[in-house]
């Protein structure tokens, strides 16, 4: 298979998750994405889902047994088990958070960053914001989303620089502490802030919940920001907005790249440009935000504004840290 | 740092505490017993998560939080009567067998919520609270502490109440004597099988309460996995405790606290790397572990199924 360096047929493609594709979130957005990427580019996909935070061996060989052309370990905790099993069966496989680990034909990373949806999305919080403080609750910090938490404090600061930004993590990889979420949360509003961006898997609903039930300290209602995924089905009317991550065109080039002979050779991205990273618009943002924010957009596309992504943890701490500075305007 | 002093933050943080800290409480407790009675209840974390789900659920169908936490307390005591029936009817390992209930409910609740709430993901209204009077209108952690769901008060009175079941009753007697001397409690006419499957069943409905309270107050919802090695950190206060109810309170508490004092650390901007931060409740529990624990003495047939004429002086089978 290492042949496929050179070029291969691609059949049949996997994605492998560790929580049900049903979160509208990370796990639903990769499911989804890879349904359609292989539509787009005519291979069958195969889904493994819940398979959890542990070893992922198993699975990964009876996939490779089972002949499929690629592999995607869409979990920043299978980027150690995932390029062992492709060095051994010789079976390309694509993963997250490790940018360093390209081998061509064999290993993929695809470590995306939202950054620049994220900044729009600061921009948009700092608007709507009535108590000037705005909070970032993230249930880890993994690469991207220390990204995404830089872009969104950037564009606070660049919308209005005195803005207060208030950053917790619930604990490590506390992706499913619902109950942490909600607390951490609480505390964060009880801290003054009427606007969360809100990064957590399954936390991410304790989170809401906490949105949901918690006044802010001037008695008014919180708003929460949400990542990669479209909650709008289950929302009560407290999400702002989303940065929406569709992964379609990152596995349909994978694929493609196998196909000519280039997989395992370059990085992937998401971008403001093709929509494959976008905001989602929901009642709560206001006409005239909404098109101060496009504006926005367009300037990040066209590079007049640039947005840096940091995807060190310390480096993020840091910029929440500071109250004033250069930021892109 | 002003807003870490603000009367609101901090009233978030004590009430912080008091959401973290009861169900490891309930379910530290819980483990307590069943230690005392000689079993070694790994499995903990799977009652949990099992009376995390059908708490929420029950809460869910019905709209009362109170039959959710009766859902609970019956799936902790369901998964529970597995654990009595595998290790002390049967003999077989505890660990093993703990172990495998708490995979065994990871996937059942995981695979449960799945096929009914994975598309909705519904939430629970705000938590109704009983204000004790005179209490709870002291400033901070009056409301904090005082003015909590009536379960957050019945979880700190039954470490009271066990704390006297155990020193001053037959009941604590028995139970004692399952754990250190079972042959001396069956040449007595005690019986210990039946002593340690019900001290297996309380521990179930306490941790299944636990996860439920957990659920319902805590977070309001359930999600898969949400537990998070509670059970195991329930396990560790049990342990500190020393067989001491009070202690596994006070462990709690400090837990609680802890948790809640990294997020102040964090809102404050301290410039300490989150790691650090977050190691806080886990090095605090260590620490205490150290200064206090070094002495604790466990029950001499912890661990160690009972058969009437055994091996060994008391009639245990490792």
């Amino acid at each position: 298979m290492v042949g496929k360096a050179q070029g291969a047929e691609v059949k049949s493609i996997a994605i492998l998750v560790p929580e049900q594709a049903t979160d509208f979130g990370w796990n639903q957005q990769g499911v989804d994405s890879a349904k359609a990427a292989a539509t787009q580019t005519g291979v069958a996909v195969t889904v493994a889902q819940g398979l959890g935070y542990g070893d992922v061996r198993p699975t990964l060989r009876e996939l490779a047994e089972d002949g499929v052309g690629l592999m995607i370990a869409h979990a920043s905790g299978y980027n150690t088990a995932a390029p062992e099993i492709a060095e051994e069966l010789k079976v390309p496989v694509a993963i997250v958070d490790r940018p360093d680990s390209l081998k061509p034909g064999l290993v993929a990373d695809y470590t995306l960053s939202g950054h620049e949806g994220a900044y729009l999305a600061g921009r948009m919080a700092a608007k709507v914001s009535r108590t000037g403080t705005v909070g970032i609750v993230v249930s880890g910090e993994p690469p991207s989303w220390n990204a995404q938490s830089s872009g969104f404090a950037q564009g606070v600061r660049a919308e209005k620089p005195g803005m207060k930004i208030v950053y917790a993590v619930i604990g490590p990889a506390a992706y499913s502490d619902a109950a942490g979420g909600q607390r951490v949360t609480a505390s964060v509003i009880a801290a003054g802030a009427d606007v969360i961006f809100g990064q957590g898997n399954g936390s991410s609903f304790g989170m809401l919940q906490a949105v949901e039930t918690t006044k802010a300290v001037d008695g008014g209602k919180v708003l929460f920001i949400d990542v990669i995924g479209d909650k709008t089905p289950v929302d009560k009317g407290f999400l702002l907005t989303s940065v929406l991550w569709d992964l379609t065109p990152v596995y349909a080039a994978m694929i493609e790249d196998l196909r000519g002979g280039s997989f395992g050779t370059k990085h992937y991205k998401i971008q403001l440009a093709d929509d494959s990273l976008r905001l989602l618009r929901t009642k709560n943002v206001p006409e005239d935000v909404w098109a101060s924010v496009m504006k926005i957009r367009d300037d990040v596309i066209a590079g007049r504004i640039k947005v840096d992504a940091t995807f060190d943890a310390a480096a993020v701490r840091a910029l929440m840290s500071d109250t004033g500075g250069a930021v892109p305007r | 740092m002003d807003m870490i002093l603000s009367a609101a933050f901090l009233t978030s943080l004590v009430a912080g505490m008091v959401v973290s800290g009861v169900p490891l409480l309930l379910a530290g407790l819980g483990e307590q017993i069943s230690e005392k009675a000689g079993v070694l209840n790994i499995g903990i974390e799977g009652m949990m998560l099992a009376g995390a789900y059908a708490g929420f659920l029950g809460a869910y169908q019905t709209g009362s939080l109170w039959v959710g936490f009766l859902y609970g307390i019956g799936a902790g005591m369901a998964v529970a009567s597995v654990m009595a029936v595998l290790c002390v009817r049967l003999g077989l390992n505890q660990i093993v067998i703990g172990i495998g209930l708490t995979l065994g409910a990871e996937g059942l609740t995981a695979l449960l919520h799945h096929v009914r709430f994975s598309r909705s993901y519904p939430r629970l209204p705000g938590v109704e609270t009983l204000p004790l009077p005179g209490l709870a209108e002291l400033p901070i952690v009056g409301s904090a502490l005082f003015d909590r769901h009536p379960i957050v008060y019945l979880a700190v009175a039954s470490a009271v109440v066990l704390s006297v079941l155990y020193r001053r009753t037959h009941l604590g007697l028995t139970l004692r004597a399952a754990g250190d001397k079972p042959a001396a409690l069956d040449a007595a006419g005690g019986d210990v099988i039946r002593t340690r499957v019900a001290a297996v069943l309380c521990t179930g409905a306490f941790a299944g309460l636990g996860g439920a309270f957990m659920a319902e107050v805590g977070a309001g919802l359930f999600v898969p996995f949400m537990t998070g090695g509670a059970g195991f950190i329930a396990i560790v206060l049990a342990m500190l405790a020393r067989g001491r109810p009070l202690w596994v309170l006070a462990g709690a508490a400090l837990f609680g606290a802890c948790l809640s004092m990294t997020t102040a650390l964090q809102v404050a901007g301290f410039d300490v790397p989150t790691d650090v931060i977050q190691m806080l409740p886990f090095a605090a529990v260590m620490a205490v572990l150290i200064v206090f624990g070094r002495g604790a003495s466990l029950p001499a047939a912890l661990g160690s199924a009972y058969v009437r004429g055994g091996r060994g002086s008391d009639g245990e089978r490792s």
